[in-house]
């Protein structure tokens, strides 16, 4: 434990940080243009998140056993977009420029669920954001990076905060309904503000920048498989 | 070098066939003459495989790919039925216009990581002279298996871990070079279930800005004038797999033209990745083409049309100076505060 506190440091500093920081700058550039996108931004995985995780216990064994080559969070960005609309519009600029090896619609298991909603890619990490001093041997191969709308992410985020922090105290099931009541809130306002937002690009009365197509739209509805049901936060 | 295994196969054309021939295969012994040979590829392969390439992910968006769960199974205890399943993994992606191949799986290890090569020679005819003092005899052979320099492919995995590793390796496809990627496309595409780790449209806007930001800081007039020059034929390469050096000698830049272009790029070893050139990201990233002449006039038009847009002739007023014309209809006129 020590000997990887001790390793994860040295890369937390030596690489993560910087990388993290050269993937936010070029997904700036890259989405150059693109509308409504509310924010971009990249962080490492702090030591303490990395090393609760690495400890992590599944079905009664470890689930890492080569933390540093299975923890592919190490680096994360996150997208968040205006409407359920831009996400497309943006996924599509992510698959132009990243290599994934995982695409994943992340949504509750069963229609009368509600919870954690939100597209995550994991992405090899592209060579022109690793500097030519640093070892290459403390370099993540892949990064995370999530796109969601404002509702997913405000949902997303005050939930991890309520029910999802280590050591804490389970929720109870009241609790999770009404985080499943809030969840399909933020639903319906995604789908409110999505509407309006097309008829209002339709009719001309605003720009429609790149509207995206019903694959944004229906993605929700098209993935039915399992999933992280309530939130899955981010974990700095 | 600590070569452990070599198997070999004869791998048949399988592609769309019901009935595809069952594969054998044998060990190579690790002495001799053949041994000195695949010897040689692997050692050279890190080299040589000058293609980064990543499994894709599954159908589904899972991180599951067939071949690369193949090739680890195969690492994790080599032997000829584990290698079988690669052999009748290519076969299945084998056209009949690629034809017969021998394939090597030649695997060690180097300190901690586990190294294998993949290695594909395609069938082809011979003729055998034999000489001793009283004749010359000829005669034709079948089935000899080259190092073709137009068809040759290969393709090197290194790495610590079977668990968590082996999605990246690097590959070579002498048929890439011929510029015609369909033709090749069995083997990084289908037989190997990967794709080009830089993406055309990543590696393609690289080459885009380093050529932009290269004309524009140089105070070079010839280098601006060539870079220029390349960009507006870069049309040509659709369809081509190159590196932003390669670009370079593509259109026989000049040592400072390529220097310029070099100073662009942030670390050299992205000058050599290779992608497939995407025309259409490039002209996002090089849109218009720009003269400005000291007479202060300004001449741009789209990159790709620039010189078939304004005729270039020399001036006899001086050896140095230019006449520019073009013809065409008025579509609009501007004033503006900048250039």
């Amino acid at each position: 434990m020590t000997e990887l506190k001790a390793v994860y440091q040295q890369r937390y500093e030596t690489v993560l940080r910087p990388v993290a920081s050269a993937l936010e700058k070029q997904l700036h550039e890259y989405l150059e243009g693109a509308e409504r996108i509310d924010r971009i931004a990249a962080r490492a995985k702090s030591i303490d998140r990395f090393l609760a995780k690495s400890q992590k216990i599944e079905n009664g064994v470890p689930k890492y056993v080569e933390p540093l080559r299975q923890i592919q969070d190490q680096i994360g960005v996150r997208i968040i977009t205006f409407y359920i609309s831009d996400i497309d519009n943006v996924a599509k600029v992510v698959q132009r420029y990243y290599r994934p090896i995982e695409t994943h619609a992340l949504v509750p298991e069963s229609e009368s669920e509600f919870g954690y909603f939100g597209l995550h890619y994991v992405l090899h990490v592209p060579t022109d954001v690793i500097e030519p001093s640093m070892d290459r041997e403390m370099v993540p191969e892949f990064f995370e990076l999530q796109i969601k709308t404002l509702f997913q992410h405000a949902w997303a985020e005050a939930g991890h905060d309520l029910g999802y922090k280590p050591g804490e105290t389970p929720l109870s099931s009241d609790a999770k309904r009404r985080l499943a009541f809030a969840s399909a809130q933020a639903w319906g306002a995604d789908r409110i503000f999505d509407d309006l937002f097309r008829e209002r690009a339709e009719s001309g009365a605003i720009s429609s920048g790149g509207l995206g197509g019903d694959e944004a739209r229906g993605r929700d509805e098209e993935s039915g498989e399992a999933s992280v049901s309530f939130a899955k936060g981010w974990g700095n | 070098m600590a070569i452990e295994h070599i198997h070999t196969y004869l791998v048949h054309p399988g592609k769309g066939s019901e009935n595809a021939p069952q594969i054998g295969g044998a060990n190579v012994p690790l002495n001799g003459q053949l041994f000195n040979l695949l010897g040689g590829i692997y050692a050279k392969s890190d080299v040589e495989c000058d293609i980064e390439i990543s499994f894709n992910q599954s159908e589904q968006g899972t991180q599951n790919n067939p071949c690369r769960d193949l090739i680890v199974a195969y690492l994790s205890g080599p032997t000829i039925p584990r290698g079988r399943h690669i052999a009748d993994r290519l076969e299945l992606a084998t056209t009949h216009r690629s034809g017969l191949g021998l394939l090597f799986l030649i695997a060690g290890t180097e300190g901690r990581q586990h190294k294998v090569v993949i290695s594909r020679f395609p069938a082809n005819s011979a003729i055998l002279a034999e000489e001793d003092q009283r004749q010359l005899s000829v005669a034709f052979l079948e089935r000899v298996f080259m190092r073709s320099a137009t068809a040759y492919k290969a393709a090197v995995y290194k790495d610590s871990s079977l668990q968590s590793g082996f999605w990246m390796g690097r590959a070579i496809d002498k048929q890439l070079n011929s510029g015609v990627i369909q033709l090749s496309n069995y083997w990084i595409a289908d037989f190997l279930a990967s794709d080009f780790r830089t993406t055309s449209a990543a590696g393609t806007r690289r080459l885009a800005v380093a050529l932009r930001d290269a004309a524009k800081r140089s105070g070079n007039i010839t280098v601006k004038s060539e870079i220029a020059a390349a960009v507006t034929l870069a049309g040509s390469l659709r369809g081509r797999t190159l590196s932003v050096r390669e670009f370079g000698e593509q259109f026989g830049l000049s040592n400072a033209s390529k220097e310029a272009i070099a100073n662009e790029i942030k670390a050299p070893g992205l000058a050599e990745e290779r992608f497939p050139f995407d025309f259409e990201e490039f002209s996002k990233q090089i849109a218009y083409r720009s003269v400005e002449l000291d007479s202060g006039g300004i001449l741009s038009a789209a990159s790709s049309d620039f010189d078939r847009v304004f005729h270039r002739e020399p001036s006899d007023a001086a050896p140095e100076m230019v006449r520019f014309s073009t013809e065409g209809r008025i579509v609009s006129e501007t004033l503006g505060k900048q250039r």
